[in-house]
C-alpha cells in the first residue's frame, strides 16, 4: 500500500499543455476513480503517474519520494491496459510470469505467484492457453492477474472495462472492487463511464480540460457537485438544467425565475448574486416528485414514458422549449400525451452561476 | 443501361460534358446488345466465363503451354527445334544433369557447369537472402523509431527497387568497372586500383551486395508493416514489466515479428533462386563461371550456345520450377498462417 500526491503536474506536447497544474493527493488503500469526457486529460495523467509519460512540471510523489525521473518499472506500479496487452504468443502462465522473470526471480517464487494470481481470479484452468484462445473477460483477467502478481504498491486501471459488453462490465465492475477490498492496495482507474466511477470509487476525481474539477466521495459528488460541469456529468440520467433568473433572496432560500414556467425556491444561498442576475436551476430527474405539492410544482407534457418495470422514466416538456427528465420509482399508468403535476422539492434544487465556472451557488444546512 | 448525370460542380470543360454523356450513352447501349444476347444464351453463372476468357486465354498461351511445351522439350533430344524432329529420350536429359560421382564435386559431373551453377546459386541464395533480411530488419528496426526525416530515409531505401534489373547492373557497372567511379576514389586516396569484377571473390561479393542494395528496401517496407502492426500497448506492458530492451526485442518484437519474417524469408528465396537479368548484365556470369547461376545455366544452354540443347535446358528449368514450387508452397502456408494470426 502507498501514498501518492501530485503537485502542480503539468503536461505539454510540444506547445500544446494539457494537463494544467493538478494537485491531488491518495491516501494509502483508497479507490480513486479519474472520470471525465473524452480529451479530458485522465488517461494521460494516469500515464503520468505510470511513468509511461514524462512530466513536463511539477512532481509525482509515492510514499514521500519524488518518482519523477524514475523508469516506469521501478515506481512499483502495475498498470491494467485497457486492450489488456496481453503479449499475444505467451500462454496465460508466461504473460503471467513475464514480469517476475525480468527482475530474475527464483522460478518457485514465480510459480507460487502465479498460481495464487490464477487461484484469485479464477483461472488456474486458462495458464496454458494463448490469448486468442480466451474470451474478453478472461483476456482481462489475465491482464489484472499480470498486474498482481507484480505485488505492486498501487495498481493503475486505464479504462479496463471499455472492451467487455454491457454483461460482463457490471461483472468485471464489482469483481475489481472485490479484489481492492482483499488486495487493499491502493488504485487508480480511470473510466470516462460515470456509473463505474459512482459505484468503485471512495474517492471520485472529475476532470475537464486538464483541469479538476472536484474531487470527493461519489455521493458528495452526487449531492454537491461544485459546478453546473460536474454536476450533468454525474449522475444518470443527466441533472436537468433550466436557465432562468435570481426574482427573491431570503434568509432560507433563493428564489428563481424561470420564464414560461414559473418561480421555484431552492434553499441555497446568494453567494453575492443580487436579484436579476442570471441563473441555472438544476434538479435530478430522481429529486422530482410526481404529483402536487404546496411549492415548486409545475405542470409538464409528457412526451414519452420508458417502463423499466422498477422505474418509470417519464421524458417531459416545459413551456418555453424546456425538457426535464423525471424518475419515478415502481410503475406508471401515464402514457405519452398526458400533462402531470411534478414538485421540485427546495433542498434538492441546484443552482449555479452563468459566469465562468458556472459554479453551484452554497448550500443551507 | 442509364448513364449517371453530371454532378452539379463548375468545371471549365463542362461544354465537353453532354457530348461525352452522349458518346458514353451510345457505347454502352453498344455493348449491352451482344452482353443480353450472351447472357441469354449462357445463363447468369455462365457469362462469367465471357469476362475470365481474355485474361485465361493470355494465361494459356504465355504460361501453361509454353510448360506444357518445356515437358515436350525436357523429354526429346537433339538440336532440331521442331517437336516432331525431336527423337524422344524418356528422362535420358535429367539423368545426365544428375549423372555425378560426386555430388560435392562438380568436376565429376557429366555436366559440371549445371553444378557449378546450382553451388553458385546454393552459396548466392544462403548469403544475399541471409544478409539481405538481416540488414531489412535492422533498417526496418530503425526506421519504426521516431528519427528526424523518417520519411525521407523510407523513400532513399525503398528507391532502388523502383529501378530496373538491366540499369540497376548498368549503374553498378560503370562504379565498379576498372575505370569506374571507385576505382577513381581509391585512386585518389592513394590506393591500388582493383578489377573488382574480373577477380572471382570480389565479383561474387559485389553481385551478393548490389543484389542487396537493389531488393533490400521492398523486404524492408514489409517488415516496417510487420513492425507497425506490433500493438503499441504490449512494448508499454514490457516497460512496465521492467524489461531491458535486447530482451523487449528477442522476446517480444521478434517473436511477433515472425510471420513476417518467414514471409519475407520466402519470397527472398524465390526471388534470389531466380535471380538472372541484373546478375547477367553485371558480370555476364564471370570471371569464367564465377557468378554463373541457374538461371543464367539455362538461359546459355538453351539459346546462347553454339550447340542449343533445348532438351537440357528444359530439364533444368523444370528442376527449378521443382524447388520454387516447394518454396512457392511454403510461402502460401506462410501467408496463411500470418493472415490467421
Amino acid at each position: 500500500m502507498a501514498t501518492l500526491s501530485l503537485d502542480k503536474l503539468v503536461k505539454r506536447f510540444g506547445e500544446l499543455e494539457v494537463i494544467h497544474g493538478v494537485d491531488l493527493s491518495i491516501d494509502s488503500g483508497e479507490f480513486v476513480v479519474f472520470v471525465g469526457p473524452s480529451g479530458c486529460g485522465k488517461s494521460t495523467l494516469l500515464r503520468m503517474i505510470a511513468g509511461l509519460e514524462s512530466v513536463t512540471d511539477g512532481e509525482i510523489v509515492i510514499d514521500g519520494d519524488v518518482v519523477n525521473a524514475i523508469p516506469a518499472s521501478q515506481r512499483g506500479l502495475a498498470m491494467v491496459f485497457q486492450t489488456y496487452a496481453l503479449y499475444p504468443h505467451m500462454t496465460v502462465w508466461q504473460n503471467l510470469a513475464f514480469g517476475l522473470e525480468n527482475i530474475n526471480m527464483p522460478k518457485p517464487e514465480i510459480a507460487e505467484r502465479v498460481h495464487k494470481a490464477a487461484t484469485l481470479l479464477q483461472i488456474g484452468e486458462l495458464l496454458e492457453r494463448k490469448p486468442k484462445q480466451l474470451s474478453g473477460g478472461q483476456r482481462q483477467r489475465v491482464a489484472i492477474g499480470r498486474a498482481i502478481v507484480r505485488q505492486p504498491k498501487i495498481f493503475l486501471f486505464d479504462e479496463p472495462l471499455s472492451n467487455l459488453d454491457a454483461e460482463l462490465r457490471v461483472q468485471m465492475r464489482v469483481e475489481i472492487a472485490a479484489l481492492h477490498k482483499r488486495l487493499g492496495n491502493t488504485m487508480i482507474y480511470v473510466t470516462h463511464d460515470q456509473v463505474e466511477a459512482m459505484t468503485m470509487a471512495d474517492k471520485i476525481v472529475v476532470l475537464r480540460h486538464g483541469y479538476i474539477e472536484q474531487i470527493g466521495p461519489p455521493l458528495a459528488l452526487f449531492n454537491n457537485p461544485a459546478n453546473r460541469f460536474v454536476a450533468g456529468f454525474i449522475g444518470s440520467p443527466r441533472m436537468n438544467m433550466v436557465e432562468g433568473s435570481v426574482a427573491a433572496i431570503a434568509e432560507d432560500g433563493v428564489t428563481v425565475d424561470l420564464p414560461q414556467i414559473g418561480r421555484i425556491t431552492a434553499t441555497v444561498t446568494a453567494d453575492g448574486l443580487g436579484v436579476g442576475a442570471p441563473i441555472t436551476l438544476g434538479i435530478r430527474p430522481q429529486h422530482i416528485h410526481v404529483g402536487a405539492e404546496a411549492i415548486n410544482t409545475i405542470q409538464a407534457s409528457v412526451r414519452m414514458v420508458e417502463h423499466l418495470g422498477a422505474d418509470t422514466y417519464f421524458y417531459c416538456d416545459l413551456p418555453g422549449d424546456h425538457a426535464v427528465t423525471v424518475h419515478m420509482a415502481g410503475q406508471s399508468r401515464v402514457t405519452a400525451g398526458d400533462t402531470i403535476p411534478i414538485a421540485l422539492p427546495a433542498p434538492d434544487c441546484h443552482v449555479f452561476r452563468t459566469d465562468a465556472g458556472e459554479v453551484a451557488l452554497g448550500r443551507l444546512g | 443501361m442509364a448513364v449517371m448525370s453530371s454532378p452539379e460542380r463548375p468545371s471549365p470543360l463542362r461544354f465537353l460534358w453532354k457530348p461525352l454523356e452522349a458518346l458514353m450513352q451510345a457505347v454502352l447501349n453498344t455493348v449491352e446488345i451482344p452482353m443480353r444476347w450472351a447472357q441469354r444464351m449462357l445463363g447468369q453463372q455462365k457469362i462469367a466465363w465471357v469476362f475470365l476468357l481474355p485474361n485465361l486465354l493470355i494465361f494459356g498461351l504465355f504460361t501453361y503451354l509454353p510448360i506444357g511445351v518445356n515437358f515436350l522439350y525436357a523429354t526429346t533430344g537433339g538440336t532440331n527445334l521442331w517437336p516432331g524432329d525431336r527423337p524422344f529420350l524418356g528422362m535420358d536429359n535429367f539423368e545426365v544433369l544428375l549423372d555425378c560421382e560426386n555430388y560435392l564435386d562438380p568436376a565429376t559431373c557429366r555436366r559440371d557447369l549445371f553444378w557449378v551453377a546450382v553451388y553458385n546459386s546454393a552459396q548466392f541464395v544462403v548469403l544475399q537472402v541471409g544478409f539481405m533480411v538481416t540488414f531489412a530488419l535492422i533498417t526496418a528496426l530503425i526506421l519504426n523509431r521516431k528519427i528526424i526525416g523518417r520519411g525521407f530515409w523510407r523513400s532513399v531505401f525503398f528507391y532502388p527497387v523502383l529501378l530496373s534489373p538491366v540499369v540497376v547492373a548498368l549503374i553498378w557497372k560503370w562504379i565498379l568497372q576498372r575505370e569506374g567511379v571507385l576505382n577513381a576514389a581509391l585512386v585518389g586516396l592513394g590506393a591500388d586500383p582493383v578489377n573488382w569484377l574480373l577477380s572471382p571473390d570480389w565479383a561474387f561479393f559485389w553481385v551478393v551486395f548490389v543484389n542487396i542494395w537493389f531488393q533490400m528496401g521492398f523486404y524492408t517496407l514489409i517488415l516496417l508493416a510487420g513492425l507497425q502492426a506490433i500493438p503499441p500497448d504490449v512494448y508499454e506492458a514490457a516497460e512496465m514489466d521492467g524489461t531491458k530492451p535486447v530482451r523487449v526485442f528477442t522476446r517480444i518484437t521478434l517473436p511477433l515479428l515472425m510471420p513476417t519474417m518467414i514471409v519475407v524469408l520466402v519470397l527472398a528465396l524465390i526471388r534470389a533462386v531466380q535471380a538472372f537479368d541484373e546478375i547477367f548484365v553485371l558480370t555476364g556470369g564471370g570471371p569464367g563461371s564465377a557468378t554463373m547461376f541457374i538461371v543464367q545455366y539455362i538461359y546459355e544452354t538453351g539459346f546462347a550456345s553454339q550447340i542449343q540443347q533445348f532438351g537440357i535446358a528444359a530439364a533444368a528449368s523444370l528442376l527449378l520450377a521443382v524447388v520454387l514450387f516447394i518454396l512457392t508452397m511454403l510461402q502460401l502456408r506462410a501467408t496463411r498462417r500470418q493472415m490467421n494470426g
